[in-house]
């Protein structure tokens, strides 16, 4: 197998599945009418409400979806399954559930007169279930900034080539942010200079290596090279499970990953969280384009970089840790998200982008479109840990794109910088977004009966503190396939609003139906597997050793699987009966459907 | 037949510039009119005494502000009144 095999195989499913299967379904379930007034055109405000061309939001759309998802989930299943089944996966997840969710999403809020997900619920399901929905979003955000935290301080205590391109790429965000909102310097000129030296640091950061390195040896001098936690980790040893360290350097990493993303939530969004997102778009763009087409062009200009190393296949059920299980059905589909299916795009595609859609034709180019690329974006992620092979898993994904970006003749080493420091950089401008919407949903939720989270320093400390408290366990892998699970619950949880909508109107139900009842079986299954693995071989074992975070951190984990799954069932539940309920009554006869002016 | 190529040509760069305008710059200009209608907003609520008849400020700041506000009424109006919720931060 090679890179130019699996990226024609890409295309064509990008191909077939739009137009086959999504375009039928536009037309002939959904029956979009370009000439039907759509939310953005009937409520304009000119803020939230705002018609907005298709290409635009197209782009605003996919690069506010394609975050860390596809490419870390294709990293971790490739490792623990083999290349094979994540590449079905992503293929037959996208072409027969990914572009449903995200475009039935935008649909359901188009035409519930641009509702949020838990508005629709609370009018349609029961009021119970938008409070239910929200408290799952909340579990949900934190496993996010948690796995999130945790795999960049890895990356950055084990990559010190990384350092100077990060710390750079903030000081940069901030100058972007004084030059335009201060200084009123022109767009482009402040671009380029940025963006620029940004690049330029990152392109350098191996002759820093060293520098780097000396840092995080003088911090784990601190303790005199013993660790802060020990902890038992399943994932070492050939997933056999060993003891592991947290070294103060990692927390040094850790902690200031955590003050970026404190300095984002609780700074002016154009001061910090904005321009930082803006200067990294363009790295990560760069890298992702020279990427995906050196991965075409590579079989043929550079053969060696192209070639698929790691195993087709290499189980059913990997077993992790000493007594921990690990089948196919249903882990891979919450390890793969984002890529094949996401409860996130649902999520942000109601509130956001429905609210843009100038003319209903639009919905399937930039609803089913951006999952389509995002696809594309997953699938790159997979060639790339496929090929790369070499070390940790995201350091495999780094050597494979920086393979592929060395077809254009940048040395290898170089080429993998930059792979490496758009991995952070994906990964960091979502995080930090995160914690603003953690500190938000906080402050609305406990500050009317504890006025004390009111205060947005309170509000943003507590959420680090949490998600300090999960990085801590050290149990990355399954920090990682618990958000999985609550971001494909998500999904399947929107689907069936998608579903119980669709009975409500009289339409055919059945092409949301089937992808939810598979999402909504297997995230929930995938629960429990998860929990069984933290409780047996985390939370036990560290109990036994008596050691008190990792033991707190798996337990909280426990606990947000076992509310996860009650949340679940209740809103099925409460989903399954208004379902009913809109079955058995007929199909309300169409009513003239608002004009456009 | 040369003038249909420079146009569909000219559709093609225009797309990508698009694609790319709401990739890198359509949150921040987002950003942006949200800030501009919160100051609407602010100014709305310093005239709301004269837009009712019943002068609260110094009549001749509010009486100078209103030909600004007085058009941005309704969608004053549509924003306040819209129900919201938490995952509308998001968006």
């Amino acid at each position: 197998m090679n890179s130019l095999f699996a990226v024609i195989l890409g295309i064509v499913t990008v191909y077939l599945a739009y137009t086959r299967y999504a375009r039928r379904i536009d037309r002939s379930v959904i029956q979009s009418d370009p000439r039907r007034a759509t939310p953005a055109t009937l409520y304009m405000d000119g803020v939230d409400f705002m018609p907005t061309n298709r290409n635009i939001l197209f782009g605003y759309h996919f690069k506010s979806i394609a975050a860390a998802g596809p490419i870390v989930g294709a990293i971790v299943a490739a490792t623990l399954w083999g290349w094979l089944p994540a590449l079905i996966w992503l293929v037959v997840g996208v072409s027969f559930m990914g572009w449903a969710s995200d475009y039935s999403a935008i649909v359901l809020s188009v035409r519930n007169e641009g509702n949020s997900l838990s508005a629709v619920a609370h009018r349609l399901i029961s009021p119970r279930t938008r409070t239910v929905l929200f408290l799952f979003i909340f579990f949900y955000l934190l496993l996010i900034a948690g796995a999130f935290v945790g795999i960049m301080a890895s990356v950055l205590e084990s990559q010190p080539r990384t350092h100077l391109g990060m710390i750079l790429l903030v000081a940069m965000g901030l100058l972007l942010g004084q030059m335009l909102y201060r200084w009123r310097s022109g767009l482009l000129a402040a671009t380029i200079l940025t963006v620029g030296i940004t690049l330029l640091a990152i392109l350098i950061g191996p002759l820093t290596e060293g520098t780097f390195k000396g840092l995080n040896e003088m911090l784990n001098g601190i303790t005199g090279g013993a660790p802060i936690v020990t902890y038992f980790d399943p994932t070492l040893a050939s997933f056999k499970g060993a003891e592991a360290k947290i070294m103060p350097s990692l927390l040094f990493w850790a902690l200031a990953i955590c003050v970026f993303c404190y300095a984002g939530s609780v700074l002016p969004i154009w001061r910090m969280a904005q321009p930082v997102v803006y200067v990294g778009f363009w790295v990560t763009a760069l890298a992702m384009i020279l990427g995906l087409a050196g991965a075409a062009l590579g079989t043929f200009v550079k053969p060696e970089v192209a070639q698929f190393r790691i195993p087709a296949f290499k189980g059913w059920n990997p077993q992790l840790g000493p007594a921990g299980v690990m089948p196919l059905w249903p882990m891979l589909f919450v390890t793969i998200a984002c890529g094949a299916i996401s409860g996130w795009h649902a999520l942000f595609g109601t509130v956001g982008t429905a609210r843009q859609i100038e003319n209903e034709a639009d919905m399937l180019p930039v609803g089913a479109g951006s999952m389509f690329a995002e696809f594309l974006l997953g699938l790159l992620a997979l060639l790339a840990v496929s090929v790369g092979a070499k070390g940790s898993p995201v350091a495999a994904f780094a050597n494979g794109l920086g393979g592929f970006i060395s077809v254009w003749g940048i040395p290898l080493d170089y080429a993998s910088s930059l792979a490496f420091a758009a991995f952070i950089v994906i990964v960091l401008v979502v995080t930090q977004l995160i914690f603003r919407v953690m500190r938000v949903t906080l402050t609305e939720w406990l500050g009317e009966v504890v006025p004390v989270f009111r205060n947005q320093h309170v509000a943003s400390f507590i959420s680090v503190a949490l998600a300090i408290l999960l990085v801590l366990t050290g149990t990355w892998i399954y920090l990682w396939q618990l958000f999985g699970a609550a971001n494909q619950l998500m999904a399947a949880l929107s689907l069936l609003l998608v579903t119980i909508w669709l009975a409500s109107v009289g339409k055919a139900w059945l092409y949301a139906g089937l992808p939810m009842i598979f999402m909504y079986v297997t995230t929930v299954g995938s629960v429990v597997v998860t929990a069984y693995n933290l409780y047996f071989n985390v939370y036990r074992p560290n109990v036994a050793a008596g050691r008190l975070l990792p033991a707190a951190g798996s337990g909280l984990m426990v606990l947000v699987s076992v509310l996860l799954v009650m949340a679940a069932l209740l809103i099925g539940l409460d989903g399954w009966r208004a379902f009913l309920k809109y079955l058995g009554r007929p199909a309300p006869a169409p009513g003239p459907a608002p004009a456009r002016g | 037949m040369a003038e249909e190529k420079k146009r569909k040509k000219s559709g093609v760069i225009q797309v990508l510039k698009d694609i790319v305008y709401g990739m890198s710059s359509h949150e921040m200009t987002r950003h942006a009119v949200r800030t501009r209608a919160s100051m609407e907003h602010l100014f709305i609520l310093i005239t709301m005494g004269d837009l009712l008849g019943i002068p609260i400020l110094p009549p001749y700041y509010s009486l100078r502000l209103l030909p600004y506000v007085t058009p941005q009424i309704s969608s004053w109006k549509r924003r306040m009144l819209r129900e919201r919720d938490v995952t509308d931060v998001l968006g």
